[in-house]
């Protein structure tokens, strides 16, 4: 297996300039990064605009007037980014102009502080691609707990673990019927690749959940954190999925949903000491979760377990 | 004379849409809306005008209405919004934001009391809440000039010398709904008047920031300079005010418009429709032997402070009525032009017409006599106006 | 604490008071935190103190302040510290003036550097120096992650010892902030820290100016400014492309770059791999056929989808290679050195010489050359003309061949008389005979010979039932050989059971296809007939306590059965005979003779490992120690990132197998293809794979030439990139806490 992943994820659409530079303010093995990193893959040559809430990814550009995105950006305020982002793909669809305008905010200002204005965006089948990079805390004011922050993770703010679920914000944004949802794993490059360069270019509003590991966050090893999506997909915590039109569930990638994935995810991070969460107790919530999107998926038998 | 019989609402929706397809040779024109009493009628106007290379998008929020106007102007586009009240809190945020990234958005607003408890009616406590967010603030005192106002504000904003976003105020039902003759001008004259928008920093092709993270010192600086395009506002204003009665032929009102001031031995000191039920009375006055006179502040950010300096100057008893209380303190136009007056002049705060009470020639009458009356200035007055 | 004045309390004279202190860090060391344990340190003296951060918008890495001041009065002075009196740097690769600002001659500086007081001290010799290597004792403590080790709480210990403040109050300030499990690396650095007075009368450094700012305005900022910030100075570790052993590698007895032959096949085809095989494997199509292959039970892939079917590959290469051995040029010093033998081992010597141009003679005895390849391998394993082709390259490297020239003592040693040296690899000579009753019955027969016989055309045609005794290769290839000879019924009879026997498995379970019996747990006892052997009686084995080999002993029982036998053809195993070899200085033994390994790969290895010997000898050196990878530097499973391969069964070789094919052709037809060779994982080897580039989270990895540069001004020394790579072409390598 000598062949370049790389060469294997390239489209038709040639190089570009990177999205995210170096000189970057990022935590070294920051999976937002990474995760620029696969847009800028996907992108290759299309034109973008980047609309970035308060966030890390904000932070990240560095002071002003420099910038270490390689795309035109505008940082807006918490929970403006899809409504900023609607302004802008007005004034380029009124102009004739291809650009994808592409959100790229935090779970804070997707599933907390930005919900009304996501939510109203999706409602209007804005012309944006909404891409939210889940590190699961509110990273950028230093490790508060938000919705997205699972079951059992200690934060600055909840010290013994959190008691609430995660929030399923696919199935939130699949309920607004929008043209696509998906969750991207980064520990699956072509499942990830094809999902950015395919919602990149749909129209109307497409939504896009990436696992993005957080190692300042998560108390982890920064070179681990792929290792860690990669064992949220195994385990069945992260379902890898696309949902079409909010109707048409598809299972991208099966987990094997082995105890040892879960119980490995759980212990490469400090962040679930405290709690002393472990695999049984997170296990019914994720069959039950695995059971919904079966139904949904039309698919009970698992997808490689058919004759 | 011409005209419609339009409410200021529908004036300020008719402004903007003309406004909107002059950049129709340019990059189009973008706002996003949301309702709220008493604002409401305008974005509903707004929404049902055809205005090529436009779209008036009606989104979840005021915060997303701006959010929406800073958008548009990032991408280009000329933009405009409407609202009142809680919804400028709500919007708030996002008000600053379009200021400090220096975006020419322009907004009408119907003052309105914030609640709860809920009061629809006038007040200025809403936009003057936005005072120091680094928006033009211009009030009206009529639907012609709500209408004359909008289109000032757009060629002021998109000015390369300014580049601020500007809030045109119009009071709650007392304009808002208020039905009056209003000259509408022409698509033509307006494209004539309003060159299509060229935004520098717009975000287009190159790869570069707009709203980077700043240090002090780089903060101190981009405050210096938006504080340096304030101060050019004076100056520009005086040719757009030139260029607009090139066109149409009518010239828009001074920052702060004067009335029977220069002999006055006490003059009264206001904005937006008070300023013209002042002048009723100084009518009254003035008939009757006293030589009331009036200032309209028009402009009040930036702050006319020479012009009113100059105004005050020679003039021994001030009387400066606000429809708004900044609790704790007093009126806020009060606060900020009691300085201007000669040393020994008495500057009498009255605050008045708060939660909508209707501002009537005698109380202006009677406020005036208070004001002759006194040696020194007191604390500042709450006068009750009642209905 | 009230507006109270305090007196010293017990600190120490030379610390002025009021005292500022300021500690420079990046992100994520602990900075602020280390202020505030200092400051804590002095309010449990009973002194005013006050601390605080400097607080950036940059995260992990990049360069932080932050501030402690003790007085005896309550603190009024909001200001950031400007005048330092102590200065803690948490990384010495800050130091420089912006850290140095402000310090008068004479000011304290704490550094964590790895590279003790000397550096600095020379530079910078107007202030108190002193030095610790936090960042060695925070990582060996545990605290923080490889990739941002947290020093706070360390240096904290090395401040106060510096200092002059005494221990208690460290052990007080870690438990009101809550940081008590730190304490045994605060001690390590208490303990450890080193420190050096300030020369005299240096003038006080001149303050820079600070340059003014050239501000461009929000709204006429239209150009793209990438950002300047060199994040490579937040890195504590780098990444290295480093080859590690493949197990394939470390487990052939031979020597072969199976990584690299295979990769070589699957990226340049036959030609480019046999280069690589040729380097140390002169039979490749031999052992492409009759390798117990070591190197497939070692390959990381067996515990995945199965092994890489190396010994399939290897045979495809020996058989499709185009390349005639090519004459190398002669050794600049070239040496006469004979062979005795041309079985594996002395092939392997010969084409090591000689492919070094030295002169090489082999000296057989039979009157062809092989050995035990020629006489004791079946024509449907090894055909002939397969063997000839692998023999021929390596006469073509001019090696002189003299066979039907059996040797004995005295002629080994009158030969090396006139020889730089003569290596000596005559194989197994002597026969393991069975201890039973009956033994000598005509129609036992000693398997080798057997076989020997077969292939010159002499053997027997056997009827009726063949009984062998063995489980090895030599027991197999007696079973299947009976078997096309026309046995009736052919069992070998074996004392350990089917997973214990020595013999290639594929090889048993074709024999079993073909019709093989496996008597297993038994043991021959007595050999029973009337002239000749007629029936044979098996013993039950059972298996006792483990021997020294780990295996358990077999323990033969009582319990016994008769079983009819036409023939009965023994393969216990052979010995060497040494007598041959006599003791002299420039003679030299390898292969079964030498290790008694047994195996075809064994023997190439010693083979190969004896030729460098007498060379190493005639040159007057010590005898070579052929690299042997160190346990921590071979590719593991859990160094594998199976996720990176699909599942991909191995593909099977092609035979044929069943009674309807017996015969002396050749059973296995070997793979259809290269196409297993793309299965290698290519453990410990890059294959530019760009999986390090796919990953590095700030894109600095860049192709470069046949590999990859990491952008050292930027790299950040996260570890993803090394953590991702499929196969462990990769390291990380801590760098010195003061570059």
């Amino acid at each position: 297996m000598s062949e370049s992943v790389l060469a294997t994820l390239e489209g038709t659409g040639g190089p570009a300039e990177p999205l995210l530079r170096p000189g970057n303010g990022n935590c070294g093995g920051c999976g937002m990064s990474t995760a620029l990193q696969f847009l800028g893959r996907a992108r290759e040559a299309r034109s973008i605009e980047l609309v970035i809430p308060a966030s890390c990814a904000a932070v990240a550009v560095g002071p002003f007037p420099y910038s270490a995105l390689g795309v035109p950006t505008i940082l807006t305020t918490f929970g403006s980014a899809a409504a900023v982002a609607t302004g802008l793909s007005h004034a380029a669809r009124l102009n004739g102009e291809g650009t994808r305008v592409v959100c790229w905010a935090g779970d804070g200002g997707t599933y907390d502080i930005g919900m009304a204005s996501l939510s109203g965006a999706a409602e209007r089948n804005e012309d944006i691609l909404y891409v939210c990079y889940d590190n699961e805390i509110y990273g950028n004011t230093g490790g508060q707990r938000s919705s997205a922050t699972p079951h059992g993770a200690a934060t600055s703010n909840t010290l013994r673990g959190k008691v609430e679920q995660k929030k399923d914000i696919l199935g939130i944004m699949a309920a607004h019927r929008i043209p696509y949802a998906a969750s991207v794993s980064l520990a699956h490059p072509e499942d990830a690749i094809r999902k950015m360069r395919r919602a990149l270019d749909m129209k109307g509003f497409r939504f896009l959940h990436v696992l993005a590991p957080c190692p300042t966050g998560w108390k982890s090893e920064p070179a681990l954190g792929i290792e860690l999506v990669r064992l949220a997909v195994r385990s069945g915590l992260f379902p890898v999925v696309e949902v079409i039109d909010g109707r048409r569930t598809t299972i991208n990638v099966e987990p094997d949903f082995a105890e040892e994935a879960l119980e490995l995810y759980l212990s490469l991070q400090r962040r679930f000491q405290k709690s002393e969460i472990d695999a049984a107790a997170l296990r019914p919530a994720i069959d039950r979760h695995w059971r919904d999107l079966r139904a949904r998926s039309g698919r009970i038998v698992p997808a490689d377990r058919e004759g | 004379m011409s005209g419609q019989l339009l409410s200021a609402n529908h004036a300020a929706a008719i402004g903007a849409a003309l406004a909107g397809r002059a950049n129709r040779t340019g990059r189009g024109f973008v706002s996003g809306v949301y309702p709220i009493t008493p604002s409401t009628e305008c974005m509903e106007l707004l929404c049902n005008q055809e205005i090529e290379k436009g779209h008036v998008v009606r989104v979840e929020s005021e915060h997303s209405a701006m959010a929406v106007c800073i958008g548009g102007a990032a991408g280009g586009a000329r933009t405009f919004t409407t609202s009142s009240s809680n919804g400028l809190a709500f919007m708030a945020e996002n008000v600053v934001a379009a200021a400090l990234l220096r975006l020419p958005v322009v907004m009408v607003a119907a003052n309105r009391t914030l609640g709860p408890p809920w009061n629809i009616w006038a007040d200025h406590g809403d936009t003057l809440m936005l005072r120091d967010t680094g928006w033009i603030q211009m009030y009206c005192a009529d639907n012609q000039e709500v209408l004359d106002t909008v289109l000032c504000a757009f060629r002021l904003a998109e000015d390369r010398r300014i580049l601020l976003p500007a809030l045109v105020c119009q009071e709650a039902f007392v304009l808002s709904h208020t039905m009056a003759r209003t000259h509408v001008p022409t698509q033509d004259e307006v494209d004539r008047f309003l060159p299509p928008l060229d935004l520098p920093g717009r975000l287009v092709g190159t790869a570069r920031i707009v709203g980077g993270l700043t240090v002090p010192q780089t903060t101190e600086v981009h405050r210096a300079q938006h504080h340096q395009a304030m101060g050019r506002f004076f100056e520009v204003y005086r040719e757009v005010q030139d260029a607009f009665e090139a066109v149409f032929g009518r010239r828009p009102a001074d920052p702060v418009v004067p009335y029977r001031a220069d002999d006055a031995d006490v003059l009264v000191v206001s904005m937006g429709t008070i300023g013209s039920t002042v002048e009723r009375a100084v009518d009254v006055a003035r008939e009757k032997g006293i030589r009331l006179g009036a200032l309209r502040v028009r402009t009040f950010r930036p702050f006319p402070a020479e012009l009113l300096a100059a105004a005050f100057r020679g003039r021994p008893r001030i009387a400066v009525i606000d429809r708004n209380v900044s609790l704790g303190f007093g009126g806020v136009l009060w606060g900020e032009a009691r300085g201007l007056a000669d040393p020994g002049a008495v500057v009498q705060g009255y605050m008045i017409g708060i939660g909508g009470g209707d501002v009537r020639p005698e109380h202006v009458l009677a406020l005036a006599e208070d004001v002759a009356s006194r040696q020194a200035a007191g604390a500042p007055v709450l006068m009750e106006a009642g209905a | 604490m009230g507006v109270t004045e305090t007196g010293r309390a017990s600190i120490p004279e030379e610390i002025p008071l009021p005292l500022e202190v300021r500690v420079h860090g990046r992100g994520g060391q602990g900075g602020v935190t280390c202020a505030k344990l200092i400051a804590t340190i002095y309010a449990e003296q009973g002194l005013h103190v006050q601390t605080f951060g400097d607080y950036g918008s940059e995260r992990t890495g990049a360069p932080i302040r932050a501030f402690a001041r003790v007085d005896t009065v309550p603190i009024r002075n909001h200001n950031k510290v400007y005048r330092p009196h102590h200065l803690v740097v948490l990384d010495a690769a800050l130091l420089g003036d912006d850290v140095l600002d402000g310090a008068e001659p004479g000011a304290v500086v704490l550094l964590n550097t790895a590279r003790g007081l000397e550096p600095f001290a020379d530079r910078h010799g107007r202030f108190r120096f002193a030095a610790v290597d936090a960042t060695a004792i925070a990582r060996r403590h545990g605290i923080g992650t490889s990739a941002v080790v947290i020093i706070n709480t360390t240096l904290a210990g090395a401040y106060a010892r510096a200092m002059g403040l005494p221990w208690e109050a460290v052990e007080r300030a870690f438990a009101v902030q809550g940081l008590a499990r730190d304490l045994p690396a605060a001690r390590e650095a208490w303990d450890a820290v080193v420190s050096r007075a300030a020369d005299e009368g240096e003038a006080a450094p001149v303050r820079r100016a600070v340059p003014a700012p050239n501000v461009i305005g929000i709204a006429e900022h239209v150009e793209d400014l990438p950002n300047p910030l060199r994040t490579g100075s937040w890195r504590t570790q780098m990444p290295l492309y480093l080859s590690h052993a493949a197990p394939c590698n470390a487990g052939c007895p031979a020597g072969n770059d199976v990584v690299g032959f295979v990769q070589a096949l699957a990226t340049g085809g036959v030609e480019a791999a046999a280069r690589v095989l040729f380097r140390t494997q002169p039979l490749p199509s031999v052992c492409g056929r009759v390798c117990p292959a070591p190197c497939m039970s070692a390959c990381n892939r067996g515990a995945y989808d199965g092994a890489v079917h190396i010994r399939g590959l290897e045979r495809w290469i020996g058989d499709h290679v185009d390349a005639e051995g090519v004459r190398p040029p002669r050794a600049a010093n070239p040496r006469r050195v004979a062979v005795v033998g041309s079985g594996p081992a002395g092939l392997g010597a010969a084409f090591a010489l000689a492919s070094l141009g030295h002169d090489v003679e082999i000296f057989e005895g039979e009157s062809c050359l092989g050995g035990v390849l020629r006489t004791g391998i079946p024509a449907y394993r090894l055909p002939e003309e397969v063997l000839d082709r692998d023999i021929g390259r390596i006469l073509a490297l001019g090696v002189t061949a003299r066979t039907g020239t059996f040797l004995d003592a005295a002629a080994i040693a009158d030969l090396a008389a006139t020889r730089d040296a003569v290596i000596v690899a005559a194989g197994l000579q002597r026969l393991t005979g069975l201890e039973a009753p009956g033994v000598l019955l005509p129609g036992v027969l000693q398997g080798i010979r057997f076989l020997d016989d077969v292939k010159r055309g002499a053997a027997p045609r056997l009827a009726g039932h063949v009984v062998v005794a063995g489980g090895g290769n030599t027991a197999v290839d007696c079973a299947r050989t009976a078997l096309r000879l026309g046995a009736a019924s052919v069992t070998i009879a074996y004392r350990r059971g089917r997973k214990e026997m020595p013999a290639i498995g594929p090889e048993v379970d074709e024999a079993v296809a073909e019709g093989v019996k496996l008597a297993l747990h038994r043991q021959p006892v007595r050999v029973l007939g009337e002239g000749r052997v007629q029936s044979l009686e098996l013993a039950e084995v059972e298996l006792g306590e483990p021997d020294a080999s780990g295996r358990r002993r077999p323990v033969v029982t009582g319990r016994t059965a008769a079983i009819p036998c036409d023939a009965l053809l023994l393969a216990l195993g052979q010995a060497a005979d040494l007598s041959i070899v006599p003791a002299l200085p420039n003679l030299f033994t390898a292969g079964d003779m030498a290790t008694g390994d047994g195996t075809v790969t064994h023997a190439l290895g010693s083979g190969r490992r004896a030729a460098a010997r007498v060379l190493a000898s005639l040159d007057g050196e010590p005898d070579p120690v052929l690299p042997r990878p160190d346990l921590d530097s071979l590719v593991a499973p859990a160094h594998v990132r199976f996720s990176h391969f699909h599942v991909e069964p191995p593909h099977a070789e092609r035979h044929r197998i069943g009674a309807h094919a017996l015969g002396f052709d050749e059973v296995n037809r070997g793979l259809d293809g290269p196409s297993e060779a793309s299965r290698c994982f290519s453990c410990g080897a890059c294959t530019h794979c760009d999986t390090c580039m796919l990953y590095c989270p700030e894109g600095v990895i860049h192709r470069v030439g046949q590999g990859y540069r990491v952008d050292e001004a930027f790299c950040k020394g996260c570890g993803m990139c090394v953590a991702e790579c499929p196969r462990r072409a990769m390291a990380m390598v801590q760098e010195a806490s003061a570059r």
